[in-house]
């Protein structure tokens, strides 16, 4: 029974669970909104990086180097368009 | 078909290892398809017209479920896919269950959120705001949704031809769907749930 359960996949859970819970606290806190959004900012993306390399078990064969490109690609597509956007639509500067 | 002994069994051949890389690029591009939402949202967020706004229909209760939820599930496909490459098949079986059943739980609480909205007046046409909301829930929503068919698809796989390079591949594959739902999840919790409610 215990095999079933490898403590990287359990240290990975606990570890995601205490960063919900960090991000979940913010609401009963009253921090300032940029600091708020800092740590929510922190918290999301460990998040992703342990599902990434934990549980995604994204760099255990010889195309690591091709599925790092393809997510990164992924995620500067992302923040270019959501950054792109908020300095052209929000922000004001166009 | 040749299979490479020295890999986990869905890698063995060539193509499934292209299969594996051809569906993170699919990841890749999912993750451009939620920046798109994501960058829709923050645009329209205060265009809330005569209709309530984030902080006034946001609920904290549910969305720490639907966390909880989702983040287990998560963890119970991870052990699902190490019980398949110790080559336990009932054990594979029973946590691709438990995982579905907790997408299902999370899928329950989603639309309990979602009538709960449209009692409170937020409906996909009041305003800009409550559109990009649903929208951008709906299409998360959406993909767990397809997920669960999938994974019941894969689950009467395995039942039928057990482990085999082929149906590990296929249950690995959806692994990676699984962990990006969830990764998505985060996001809409962190910067629309949370961020609404601070």
């Amino acid at each position: 029974m215990k095999e079933l359960f490898p403590r990287k996949h359990v240290y990975g859970f606990i570890s995601s669970l205490l960063l919900s819970i960090i991000a979940l606290s913010l609401y009963y806190f009253d921090l300032t909104f940029q600091l708020s959004m800092s740590i929510l900012l922190i918290t999301a993306f460990f998040q992703a990086a342990i599902q990434l390399i934990v549980f995604m078990h994204a760099g255990e064969t010889e195309d690591k180097k091709s599925i790092y490109i393809t997510i990164y690609y992924g995620v500067f597509i992302a923040l270019v368009t959501i950054f792109g956007t908020l300095l052209a639509l929000i922000w004001g500067y166009y | 078909m040749k299979v490479d002994k020295s890999l986990p069994l869905e890698y063995g051949t060539e193509q499934n290892r292209l299969n594996i890389l051809g569906f993170w690029v699919f990841i890749g591009a999912e993750i451009a398809l939620f920046g798109t939402l994501f960058a829709s949202y923050f645009t329209l967020i205060n265009r809330t017209g005569n209709g309530p706004a984030g902080a006034e229909i946001f609920e904290i209760a549910p969305v720490m479920i639907e966390t909880i939820l989702l983040l287990t599930s998560s963890f119970t496909i991870g052990l699902a896919i190490h019980a398949m490459r110790m080559g336990k098949v009932k054990a594979t079986i029973t946590f691709f269950i438990i995982t579905l059943l907790l997408g299902l739980g999370f899928l329950g609480i989603e639309i309990y959120d979602f009538i709960v909205f449209i009692h409170e007046g937020a409906t996909l046409q009041t305003s800009g705001f409550t559109a990009i909301l649903f929208l951008i829930l709906g299409t998360h929503g959406a993909h767990v949704l397809v997920g669960i068919f999938w994974g019941i698809f894969i689950i009467s796989q395995l039942f039928k031809h057990g482990l085999t390079p082929r149906t590990n591949n296929k249950a690995f594959i959806f692994s990676l769907y699984w962990h990006f739902l969830d990764v998505v999840w985060i996001f809409i919790f962190s910067f629309i749930f949370m961020k609404g409610m601070l």
